[in-house]
Protein backbone atom coordinates (compact mmCIF):
# COMPACT_ATOMS: atom_id res chain seq x y z
CA UNK A 1 0.00 0.00 0.00
CA UNK A 2 1.43 3.39 -0.98
CA UNK A 3 1.72 6.13 1.58
CA UNK A 4 -1.06 8.09 -0.16
CA UNK A 5 -3.59 5.26 -0.18
CA UNK A 6 -2.69 4.44 3.47
CA UNK A 7 -3.60 7.95 4.56
CA UNK A 8 -6.78 7.95 2.45
CA UNK A 9 -7.84 4.62 4.01
CA UNK A 10 -7.01 5.85 7.50
CA UNK A 11 -8.94 9.08 6.91
CA UNK A 12 -11.97 7.18 5.53
CA UNK A 13 -11.98 4.75 8.46
CA UNK A 14 -11.62 7.66 10.88
CA UNK A 15 -14.60 9.45 9.30
CA UNK A 16 -16.60 6.20 9.37
CA UNK A 17 -15.73 5.68 13.05
CA UNK A 18 -16.85 9.21 13.91
CA UNK A 19 -20.01 8.77 11.79
CA UNK A 20 -20.91 5.45 13.38
CA UNK A 21 -19.78 5.82 16.96
CA UNK A 22 -18.83 9.37 18.01
CA UNK A 23 -21.68 11.37 16.45
CA UNK A 24 -24.06 8.40 16.19
CA UNK A 25 -27.68 8.44 17.38
CA UNK A 26 -28.54 6.32 20.45
CA UNK A 27 -27.98 2.59 19.85
CA UNK A 28 -30.93 0.44 18.84
CA UNK A 29 -32.66 -1.23 21.77
CA UNK A 30 -31.59 -4.86 22.11
CA UNK A 31 -34.99 -5.76 23.53
CA UNK A 32 -34.28 -9.42 23.93
CA UNK A 33 -31.74 -8.91 26.71
CA UNK A 34 -32.79 -5.81 28.64
CA UNK A 35 -33.10 -6.19 32.43
CA UNK A 36 -34.40 -9.75 32.22
CA UNK A 37 -34.09 -11.39 35.63
CA UNK A 38 -37.18 -13.57 36.04
CA UNK A 39 -36.75 -17.22 35.00
CA UNK A 40 -39.33 -18.03 32.34
CA UNK A 41 -40.42 -21.03 34.48
CA UNK A 42 -41.87 -18.59 37.00
CA UNK A 43 -43.79 -16.82 34.26
CA UNK A 44 -45.16 -20.13 32.96
CA UNK A 45 -46.24 -21.13 36.48
CA UNK A 46 -48.09 -17.86 36.93
CA UNK A 47 -49.79 -18.17 33.54
CA UNK A 48 -50.76 -21.78 34.15
CA UNK A 49 -52.52 -20.84 37.41
CA UNK A 50 -54.54 -18.28 35.44
CA UNK A 51 -55.27 -20.75 32.67
CA UNK A 52 -56.36 -23.42 35.14
CA UNK A 53 -58.78 -20.96 36.77
CA UNK A 54 -60.31 -20.04 33.40
CA UNK A 55 -60.65 -23.72 32.46
CA UNK A 56 -62.34 -24.50 35.76
CA UNK A 57 -64.90 -21.70 35.32
CA UNK A 58 -65.57 -22.73 31.75
CA UNK A 59 -65.82 -26.47 32.47
CA UNK A 60 -67.79 -26.36 35.69
CA UNK A 61 -69.91 -23.25 35.42
CA UNK A 62 -70.54 -22.87 31.71
CA UNK A 63 -70.31 -26.39 30.25
CA UNK A 64 -71.35 -28.45 33.30
CA UNK A 65 -74.17 -26.19 34.50
CA UNK A 66 -75.02 -25.13 30.95
CA UNK A 67 -75.75 -28.70 29.86
CA UNK A 68 -78.20 -29.02 32.75
CA UNK A 69 -80.02 -25.90 31.62
CA UNK A 70 -80.20 -26.90 27.93
CA UNK A 71 -77.02 -25.53 26.36
CA UNK A 72 -75.00 -27.76 24.05
CA UNK A 73 -71.25 -28.11 23.58
CA UNK A 74 -69.57 -29.89 20.71
CA UNK A 75 -66.22 -30.25 18.94
CA UNK A 76 -67.88 -28.98 15.74
CA UNK A 77 -69.33 -25.95 17.49
CA UNK A 78 -68.23 -23.58 14.74
CA UNK A 79 -70.42 -25.35 12.14
CA UNK A 80 -73.15 -22.95 11.09
CA UNK A 81 -75.92 -25.54 11.47
CA UNK A 82 -74.93 -26.57 15.01
CA UNK A 83 -76.21 -24.60 18.01
CA UNK A 84 -73.38 -25.39 20.38
CA UNK A 85 -70.37 -23.96 22.19
CA UNK A 86 -66.76 -25.15 22.42
CA UNK A 87 -65.85 -28.07 24.66
CA UNK A 88 -63.21 -27.20 27.31
CA UNK A 89 -60.25 -28.31 25.16
CA UNK A 90 -61.56 -26.17 22.31
CA UNK A 91 -62.11 -23.20 24.61
CA UNK A 92 -58.41 -23.44 25.44
CA UNK A 93 -57.60 -23.71 21.76
CA UNK A 94 -59.63 -20.55 21.05
CA UNK A 95 -57.70 -18.80 23.82
CA UNK A 96 -54.38 -20.00 22.40
CA UNK A 97 -55.37 -18.91 18.90
CA UNK A 98 -56.10 -15.40 20.07
CA UNK A 99 -52.78 -15.30 21.93
CA UNK A 100 -50.97 -16.11 18.69
CA UNK A 101 -52.30 -12.87 17.16
CA UNK A 102 -50.39 -10.87 19.75
CA UNK A 103 -46.80 -9.74 19.09
CA UNK A 104 -45.83 -11.46 22.38
CA UNK A 105 -44.37 -14.80 21.27
CA UNK A 106 -46.19 -16.87 23.85
CA UNK A 107 -47.78 -20.19 22.82
CA UNK A 108 -50.16 -22.54 24.61
CA UNK A 109 -51.21 -26.06 23.61
CA UNK A 110 -53.22 -28.84 25.21
CA UNK A 111 -52.37 -32.48 24.59
CA UNK A 112 -52.82 -35.95 26.02
CA UNK A 113 -51.81 -39.56 25.54
CA UNK A 114 -55.54 -40.40 25.30
CA UNK A 115 -57.03 -37.41 23.47
CA UNK A 116 -60.51 -37.37 21.93
CA UNK A 117 -59.01 -35.81 18.82
CA UNK A 118 -55.95 -37.73 17.55
CA UNK A 119 -54.51 -34.34 16.57
CA UNK A 120 -53.75 -33.75 20.25
CA UNK A 121 -51.81 -36.98 20.86
CA UNK A 122 -48.39 -36.50 22.45
CA UNK A 123 -45.41 -37.91 20.57
CA UNK A 124 -41.63 -38.05 20.88
CA UNK A 125 -39.98 -35.85 23.47
CA UNK A 126 -43.29 -34.43 24.64
CA UNK A 127 -44.65 -37.93 25.33
CA UNK A 128 -41.48 -38.87 27.25
CA UNK A 129 -41.69 -35.75 29.38
CA UNK A 130 -45.42 -36.27 29.90
CA UNK A 131 -44.70 -39.69 31.43
CA UNK A 132 -42.49 -38.01 34.06
CA UNK A 133 -45.14 -35.34 34.59
CA UNK A 134 -47.90 -37.93 35.02
CA UNK A 135 -45.89 -39.88 37.60
CA UNK A 136 -44.58 -36.92 39.59
CA UNK A 137 -47.40 -34.44 38.91
CA UNK A 138 -44.64 -31.84 38.91
CA UNK A 139 -44.37 -29.28 36.10
CA UNK A 140 -41.58 -30.09 33.64
CA UNK A 141 -39.42 -27.48 31.94
CA UNK A 142 -37.18 -28.01 28.93
CA UNK A 143 -35.70 -26.33 25.85
CA UNK A 144 -36.57 -27.22 22.25
CA UNK A 145 -33.42 -26.48 20.23
CA UNK A 146 -34.87 -26.42 16.70
CA UNK A 147 -37.46 -23.76 17.52
CA UNK A 148 -35.39 -21.99 20.18
CA UNK A 149 -38.41 -22.10 22.50
CA UNK A 150 -38.31 -22.62 26.25
CA UNK A 151 -41.12 -24.94 27.22
CA UNK A 152 -43.11 -25.77 30.33
CA UNK A 153 -45.56 -28.66 30.67
CA UNK A 154 -48.19 -28.64 33.42
CA UNK A 155 -50.55 -31.45 34.41
CA UNK A 156 -54.13 -31.03 33.20
CA UNK A 157 -56.08 -32.64 35.99
CA UNK A 158 -59.72 -33.78 35.94
CA UNK A 159 -60.92 -31.21 38.44
CA UNK A 160 -64.63 -31.24 37.58
CA UNK A 161 -67.18 -33.95 36.89
CA UNK A 162 -67.97 -32.72 33.34
CA UNK A 163 -64.35 -33.50 32.30
CA UNK A 164 -64.59 -37.21 33.05
CA UNK A 165 -68.26 -37.57 32.11
CA UNK A 166 -67.65 -36.23 28.62
CA UNK A 167 -64.40 -38.15 27.99
CA UNK A 168 -65.84 -41.42 29.34
CA UNK A 169 -68.97 -41.11 27.17
CA UNK A 170 -67.46 -39.69 23.99
CA UNK A 171 -67.42 -42.25 21.17
CA UNK A 172 -64.12 -40.95 19.77
CA UNK A 173 -62.42 -41.15 23.17
CA UNK A 174 -59.75 -43.90 23.36
CA UNK A 175 -60.18 -44.20 27.16
CA UNK A 176 -63.45 -44.54 29.06
CA UNK A 177 -62.38 -45.04 32.67
CA UNK A 178 -61.27 -41.59 33.74
CA UNK A 179 -61.69 -40.62 37.40
CA UNK A 180 -61.70 -37.28 39.16
CA UNK A 181 -58.16 -35.94 39.79
CA UNK A 182 -56.62 -38.11 37.07
CA UNK A 183 -53.92 -36.44 34.98
CA UNK A 184 -55.80 -36.32 31.68
CA UNK A 185 -53.13 -34.51 29.73
CA UNK A 186 -50.89 -31.47 29.90
CA UNK A 187 -50.88 -27.82 29.01
CA UNK A 188 -47.69 -26.86 27.17
CA UNK A 189 -46.42 -23.27 27.32
CA UNK A 190 -43.66 -21.95 25.05
CA UNK A 191 -41.66 -18.71 25.03
CA UNK A 192 -38.47 -17.68 23.19
CA UNK A 193 -36.37 -16.57 26.22
CA UNK A 194 -35.02 -18.25 29.35
CA UNK A 195 -35.34 -15.09 31.44
CA UNK A 196 -37.93 -12.36 31.16
CA UNK A 197 -38.56 -8.90 32.56
CA UNK A 198 -41.42 -7.95 34.85
CA UNK A 199 -42.83 -6.03 31.88
CA UNK A 200 -42.67 -9.19 29.72
CA UNK A 201 -44.51 -11.11 32.45
CA UNK A 202 -47.22 -8.47 32.72
CA UNK A 203 -47.61 -8.45 28.95
CA UNK A 204 -47.91 -12.25 28.90
CA UNK A 205 -50.62 -12.13 31.57
CA UNK A 206 -52.47 -9.45 29.59
CA UNK A 207 -52.19 -11.52 26.41
CA UNK A 208 -53.65 -14.54 28.19
CA UNK A 209 -56.50 -12.44 29.59
CA UNK A 210 -57.20 -11.10 26.12
CA UNK A 211 -57.18 -14.65 24.77
CA UNK A 212 -59.70 -15.81 27.38
CA UNK A 213 -61.84 -12.77 26.67
CA UNK A 214 -61.73 -13.37 22.90
CA UNK A 215 -62.60 -17.06 23.35
CA UNK A 216 -65.65 -16.22 25.46
CA UNK A 217 -66.62 -13.39 23.06
CA UNK A 218 -66.47 -15.86 20.14
CA UNK A 219 -68.85 -18.16 22.03
CA UNK A 220 -71.27 -15.30 22.76
CA UNK A 221 -71.20 -14.36 19.06
CA UNK A 222 -72.16 -17.92 18.18
CA UNK A 223 -74.88 -17.96 20.84
CA UNK A 224 -76.49 -14.89 19.26
CA UNK A 225 -77.12 -16.95 16.10
CA UNK A 226 -79.17 -19.59 17.99
CA UNK A 227 -82.87 -19.84 17.18
CA UNK A 228 -83.64 -19.40 20.90
CA UNK A 229 -80.55 -17.88 22.50
CA UNK A 230 -80.17 -17.79 26.28
CA UNK A 231 -80.46 -14.44 28.04
CA UNK A 232 -76.99 -12.89 28.27
CA UNK A 233 -76.41 -10.64 31.27
CA UNK A 234 -75.86 -10.93 35.01
CA UNK A 235 -76.95 -14.56 35.46
CA UNK A 236 -75.05 -17.82 35.04
CA UNK A 237 -76.26 -21.19 33.70
CA UNK A 238 -76.71 -22.43 37.30
CA UNK A 239 -79.64 -19.98 37.48
CA UNK A 240 -81.31 -21.40 34.35
CA UNK A 241 -81.09 -20.79 30.59
CA UNK A 242 -78.70 -17.84 31.00
CA UNK A 243 -75.14 -16.89 30.15
CA UNK A 244 -73.00 -14.25 31.82
CA UNK A 245 -72.12 -11.28 29.65
CA UNK A 246 -68.48 -10.85 28.63
CA UNK A 247 -67.94 -8.33 31.43
CA UNK A 248 -69.55 -10.55 34.08
CA UNK A 249 -67.55 -13.59 32.93
CA UNK A 250 -64.24 -11.74 32.92
CA UNK A 251 -64.97 -10.09 36.27
CA UNK A 252 -65.61 -13.50 37.84
CA UNK A 253 -62.39 -14.83 36.32
CA UNK A 254 -60.31 -11.87 37.50
CA UNK A 255 -61.76 -12.00 41.01
CA UNK A 256 -60.66 -15.61 41.34
CA UNK A 257 -57.19 -15.19 39.91
CA UNK A 258 -56.31 -11.85 41.53
CA UNK A 259 -55.75 -13.46 44.95
CA UNK A 260 -52.97 -15.57 43.48
CA UNK A 261 -51.61 -13.45 40.66
CA UNK A 262 -51.17 -10.10 42.41
CA UNK A 263 -49.00 -11.49 45.27
CA UNK A 264 -46.84 -13.37 42.73
CA UNK A 265 -46.36 -10.22 40.66
CA UNK A 266 -45.53 -8.36 43.88
CA UNK A 267 -42.87 -10.94 44.75
CA UNK A 268 -41.38 -10.75 41.26
CA UNK A 269 -41.33 -6.97 41.48
CA UNK A 270 -39.57 -7.10 44.88
CA UNK A 271 -36.98 -9.55 43.61
CA UNK A 272 -36.26 -7.21 40.71
CA UNK A 273 -35.84 -4.29 43.11
CA UNK A 274 -33.58 -6.41 45.30
CA UNK A 275 -31.42 -7.29 42.32
CA UNK A 276 -31.07 -3.60 41.47
CA UNK A 277 -30.23 -2.75 45.07
CA UNK A 278 -27.68 -5.57 45.27
CA UNK A 279 -26.03 -4.25 42.11
CA UNK A 280 -25.80 -0.79 43.67
CA UNK A 281 -24.60 -2.17 47.07
CA UNK A 282 -27.73 -1.20 49.10
CA UNK A 283 -29.87 -3.24 51.55
CA UNK A 284 -32.62 -5.34 50.02
CA UNK A 285 -36.40 -5.00 50.42
CA UNK A 286 -38.23 -7.65 52.49
CA UNK B 1 2.08 -0.14 -22.60
CA UNK B 2 1.09 3.08 -20.84
CA UNK B 3 -1.55 5.12 -22.61
CA UNK B 4 -1.11 8.87 -22.75
CA UNK B 5 -3.44 11.18 -20.78
CA UNK B 6 -4.91 12.46 -24.04
CA UNK B 7 -5.91 8.91 -25.08
CA UNK B 8 -7.52 8.31 -21.67
CA UNK B 9 -9.69 11.44 -21.69
CA UNK B 10 -12.57 10.02 -23.79
CA UNK B 11 -12.33 6.84 -21.71
CA UNK B 12 -12.76 8.82 -18.45
CA UNK B 13 -15.62 10.75 -19.99
CA UNK B 14 -17.32 7.49 -20.95
CA UNK B 15 -16.90 6.17 -17.38
CA UNK B 16 -18.41 9.31 -15.91
CA UNK B 17 -21.27 9.26 -18.38
CA UNK B 18 -21.90 5.58 -17.62
CA UNK B 19 -21.95 6.24 -13.86
CA UNK B 20 -24.38 9.16 -14.27
CA UNK B 21 -26.70 7.15 -16.55
CA UNK B 22 -26.48 4.22 -14.11
CA UNK B 23 -27.40 6.40 -11.13
CA UNK B 24 -30.33 7.99 -13.00
CA UNK B 25 -31.63 4.57 -14.12
CA UNK B 26 -31.26 3.22 -10.59
CA UNK B 27 -33.07 6.24 -9.12
CA UNK B 28 -35.93 5.86 -11.62
CA UNK B 29 -36.19 2.10 -11.04
CA UNK B 30 -36.35 2.64 -7.29
CA UNK B 31 -39.51 4.73 -7.66
CA UNK B 32 -42.56 2.86 -6.28
CA UNK B 33 -44.15 2.85 -9.75
CA UNK B 34 -41.37 0.56 -11.00
CA UNK B 35 -41.45 -1.92 -8.11
CA UNK B 36 -42.19 -4.82 -10.44
CA UNK B 37 -38.86 -4.37 -12.25
CA UNK B 38 -36.79 -5.12 -9.16
CA UNK B 39 -38.94 -7.84 -7.59
CA UNK B 40 -37.31 -11.26 -7.37
CA UNK B 41 -39.96 -12.78 -9.62
CA UNK B 42 -43.67 -12.69 -10.44
CA UNK B 43 -46.06 -12.32 -7.52
CA UNK B 44 -47.90 -15.43 -6.38
CA UNK B 45 -51.53 -16.07 -7.30
CA UNK B 46 -53.82 -13.44 -5.81
CA UNK B 47 -50.94 -11.14 -4.84
CA UNK B 48 -50.74 -9.18 -8.10
CA UNK B 49 -52.01 -5.96 -6.56
CA UNK B 50 -49.80 -6.09 -3.47
CA UNK B 51 -47.20 -3.37 -3.08
CA UNK B 52 -43.65 -4.16 -1.95
CA UNK B 53 -44.24 -2.39 1.38
CA UNK B 54 -47.14 -4.73 2.15
CA UNK B 55 -44.52 -7.30 3.18
CA UNK B 56 -41.15 -5.52 3.08
CA UNK B 57 -41.40 -3.03 5.93
CA UNK B 58 -38.63 -0.71 7.07
CA UNK B 59 -36.45 -2.07 9.87
CA UNK B 60 -36.49 -0.09 13.13
CA UNK B 61 -33.96 2.74 13.48
CA UNK B 62 -32.02 4.78 10.96
CA UNK B 63 -29.55 3.20 8.55
CA UNK B 64 -26.73 4.51 10.77
CA UNK B 65 -28.25 2.91 13.88
CA UNK B 66 -28.63 -0.39 12.03
CA UNK B 67 -24.97 -0.38 10.86
CA UNK B 68 -23.88 0.62 14.33
CA UNK B 69 -25.95 -2.16 15.96
CA UNK B 70 -24.58 -4.83 13.63
CA UNK B 71 -21.01 -3.63 14.09
CA UNK B 72 -21.54 -3.79 17.85
CA UNK B 73 -22.83 -7.35 17.36
CA UNK B 74 -19.69 -8.20 15.33
CA UNK B 75 -17.52 -6.80 18.14
CA UNK B 76 -19.43 -8.79 20.77
CA UNK B 77 -20.98 -5.68 22.34
CA UNK B 78 -24.55 -6.66 21.45
CA UNK B 79 -26.30 -9.99 21.82
CA UNK B 80 -28.52 -10.01 18.72
CA UNK B 81 -28.20 -8.88 15.11
CA UNK B 82 -30.40 -5.96 14.06
CA UNK B 83 -32.53 -6.00 10.89
CA UNK B 84 -30.83 -4.02 8.14
CA UNK B 85 -32.85 -1.95 5.68
CA UNK B 86 -36.01 -4.01 5.82
CA UNK B 87 -37.46 -6.26 8.48
CA UNK B 88 -37.37 -9.97 7.73
CA UNK B 89 -40.68 -11.09 6.19
CA UNK B 90 -42.42 -13.34 8.69
CA UNK B 91 -45.63 -15.27 9.27
CA UNK B 92 -47.13 -12.12 10.78
CA UNK B 93 -46.98 -10.39 7.38
CA UNK B 94 -48.97 -13.23 5.79
CA UNK B 95 -51.41 -13.51 8.68
CA UNK B 96 -52.21 -9.81 8.55
CA UNK B 97 -54.41 -10.74 5.58
CA UNK B 98 -54.84 -14.51 5.84
CA UNK B 99 -55.53 -15.15 9.54
CA UNK B 100 -58.77 -17.14 9.89
CA UNK B 101 -60.56 -18.48 12.96
CA UNK B 102 -61.08 -21.88 11.39
CA UNK B 103 -57.64 -22.63 9.93
CA UNK B 104 -57.25 -26.41 10.17
CA UNK B 105 -53.46 -26.20 10.12
CA UNK B 106 -52.43 -22.84 11.59
CA UNK B 107 -48.66 -22.39 11.38
CA UNK B 108 -48.13 -21.82 15.10
CA UNK B 109 -49.45 -25.27 16.02
CA UNK B 110 -46.37 -26.84 14.45
CA UNK B 111 -44.16 -25.14 17.03
CA UNK B 112 -45.25 -27.73 19.57
CA UNK B 113 -42.37 -30.10 20.45
CA UNK B 114 -44.22 -33.19 19.13
CA UNK B 115 -44.06 -31.89 15.54
CA UNK B 116 -40.25 -32.08 15.44
CA UNK B 117 -40.15 -34.51 12.50
CA UNK B 118 -42.62 -32.43 10.51
CA UNK B 119 -40.50 -29.35 11.17
CA UNK B 120 -37.38 -31.18 10.02
CA UNK B 121 -39.05 -32.36 6.80
CA UNK B 122 -41.41 -29.52 5.89
CA UNK B 123 -40.94 -26.50 8.19
CA UNK B 124 -44.73 -26.14 8.33
CA UNK B 125 -44.36 -23.55 11.09
CA UNK B 126 -43.42 -21.05 8.38
CA UNK B 127 -45.93 -19.86 5.74
CA UNK B 128 -43.16 -19.51 3.16
CA UNK B 129 -42.28 -23.20 3.35
CA UNK B 130 -45.25 -23.87 1.06
CA UNK B 131 -45.97 -20.36 -0.22
CA UNK B 132 -42.59 -18.97 -1.24
CA UNK B 133 -43.31 -15.55 -2.74
CA UNK B 134 -42.18 -14.30 -6.16
CA UNK B 135 -42.71 -17.67 -7.83
CA UNK B 136 -45.93 -16.84 -9.71
CA UNK B 137 -47.71 -19.82 -8.13
CA UNK B 138 -50.20 -20.49 -5.35
CA UNK B 139 -48.44 -23.34 -3.53
CA UNK B 140 -44.72 -23.75 -4.19
CA UNK B 141 -44.39 -27.17 -2.57
CA UNK B 142 -44.19 -29.66 -5.43
CA UNK B 143 -45.14 -32.93 -3.74
CA UNK B 144 -48.73 -33.65 -2.65
CA UNK B 145 -48.12 -36.41 -0.13
CA UNK B 146 -46.81 -34.27 2.72
CA UNK B 147 -49.63 -35.39 5.09
CA UNK B 148 -47.46 -38.46 5.77
CA UNK B 149 -45.39 -36.38 8.17
CA UNK B 150 -48.15 -36.13 10.80
CA UNK B 151 -51.04 -38.44 9.92
CA UNK B 152 -49.56 -41.93 9.90
CA UNK B 153 -51.61 -42.81 12.99
CA UNK B 154 -54.85 -41.13 11.96
CA UNK B 155 -57.86 -43.38 12.60
CA UNK B 156 -61.54 -42.57 12.28
CA UNK B 157 -64.05 -44.44 14.41
CA UNK B 158 -66.92 -43.72 12.01
CA UNK B 159 -65.14 -43.66 8.69
CA UNK B 160 -67.40 -42.26 5.94
CA UNK B 161 -65.12 -43.36 3.07
CA UNK B 162 -65.64 -46.58 1.07
CA UNK B 163 -61.92 -47.34 1.45
CA UNK B 164 -61.28 -46.50 5.12
CA UNK B 165 -58.60 -43.97 5.99
CA UNK B 166 -56.45 -46.54 7.80
CA UNK B 167 -56.46 -48.67 4.63
CA UNK B 168 -55.38 -45.70 2.49
CA UNK B 169 -52.63 -45.01 5.02
CA UNK B 170 -51.50 -48.66 4.94
CA UNK B 171 -51.40 -48.44 1.13
CA UNK B 172 -49.35 -45.22 1.43
CA UNK B 173 -51.77 -43.37 -0.82
CA UNK B 174 -50.72 -40.02 0.63
CA UNK B 175 -51.42 -38.15 -2.59
CA UNK B 176 -55.12 -38.94 -2.15
CA UNK B 177 -55.52 -36.83 1.03
CA UNK B 178 -55.75 -33.53 -0.84
CA UNK B 179 -58.33 -35.11 -3.12
CA UNK B 180 -60.89 -34.50 -0.35
CA UNK B 181 -59.28 -32.07 2.10
CA UNK B 182 -57.87 -28.63 1.41
CA UNK B 183 -54.98 -28.08 3.81
CA UNK B 184 -56.27 -24.92 5.50
CA UNK B 185 -59.92 -26.06 5.44
CA UNK B 186 -61.23 -22.79 4.02
CA UNK B 187 -63.35 -24.17 1.18
CA UNK B 188 -67.02 -24.90 1.74
CA UNK B 189 -67.50 -28.33 0.17
CA UNK B 190 -68.85 -31.79 0.82
CA UNK B 191 -66.18 -34.43 1.04
CA UNK B 192 -66.58 -37.45 -1.21
CA UNK B 193 -67.63 -40.86 0.11
CA UNK B 194 -65.92 -42.89 -2.61
CA UNK B 195 -62.19 -42.82 -3.32
CA UNK B 196 -62.92 -43.07 -7.05
CA UNK B 197 -64.62 -39.65 -6.90
CA UNK B 198 -61.80 -37.72 -5.29
CA UNK B 199 -60.11 -34.84 -7.08
CA UNK B 200 -57.28 -36.18 -9.27
CA UNK B 201 -53.70 -35.22 -8.37
CA UNK B 202 -53.19 -33.40 -11.70
CA UNK B 203 -55.98 -30.93 -10.90
CA UNK B 204 -54.49 -30.26 -7.48
CA UNK B 205 -51.05 -29.71 -9.00
CA UNK B 206 -52.59 -27.28 -11.50
CA UNK B 207 -54.27 -25.48 -8.59
CA UNK B 208 -50.93 -25.27 -6.76
CA UNK B 209 -49.44 -23.69 -9.85
CA UNK B 210 -52.11 -20.99 -9.92
CA UNK B 211 -54.99 -22.70 -11.73
CA UNK B 212 -58.69 -22.81 -10.84
CA UNK B 213 -59.65 -24.28 -7.49
CA UNK B 214 -60.81 -27.91 -7.74
CA UNK B 215 -62.40 -27.43 -4.30
CA UNK B 216 -64.89 -24.88 -5.68
CA UNK B 217 -65.12 -21.14 -5.25
CA UNK B 218 -67.08 -21.03 -1.98
CA UNK B 219 -64.73 -20.07 0.80
CA UNK B 220 -65.48 -19.44 4.43
CA UNK B 221 -63.17 -16.44 4.70
CA UNK B 222 -61.57 -14.22 2.11
CA UNK B 223 -58.15 -12.67 2.61
CA UNK B 224 -58.49 -9.20 4.11
CA UNK B 225 -57.15 -7.36 1.08
CA UNK B 226 -59.67 -9.14 -1.16
CA UNK B 227 -62.52 -8.09 1.12
CA UNK B 228 -61.31 -4.49 0.97
CA UNK B 229 -61.18 -4.64 -2.81
CA UNK B 230 -64.78 -5.82 -3.10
Amino acid sequence: MTSKSFWITLFTLGCLGIYLFVSAPPPLDDKKTRQATIPVEQMFTLLQAENAAARLIWTREIVGEGKKSGLKFDEHWRDADLEAGPLPALFLRETAKSMEKSPVRLSLFLGSEYPISPDNLFEGLQQEIFQVLRQTQQAQFFYVPDTGLHTGMFADIAVAAPCIECHNKHEQSPKHDWHLNDVMGAATWMYPASVVTLEDTLKAVMVLHQGIQDAYAAYLEKVKTFAHPPVIGEHWPRDGYYLPSLEVFMQAFLQRTAQHTLPVLGTLSNSRQNNKLKESGHDTVE
Amino acid sequence: MIKSTATRKPQHLAYKLGIIIGIVCLAVLLLPAYDKFHARGPMNTGHDTLKCVSCHQDAPGSLRQQIQANLRFALGLREHLADFGHQAVSNENCLDCHERPNDRHPVYRFLEPRFLKARENLSPQLCVSCHTEHKGQRVTRAELGYCVNCHKKTRLRKDPLDVPHDRLIALKRWESCLGCHDFHGNHIMKTKKAVEQIIPAEKIRAYFQGGASPYGDDRRYKAKKEVNDD
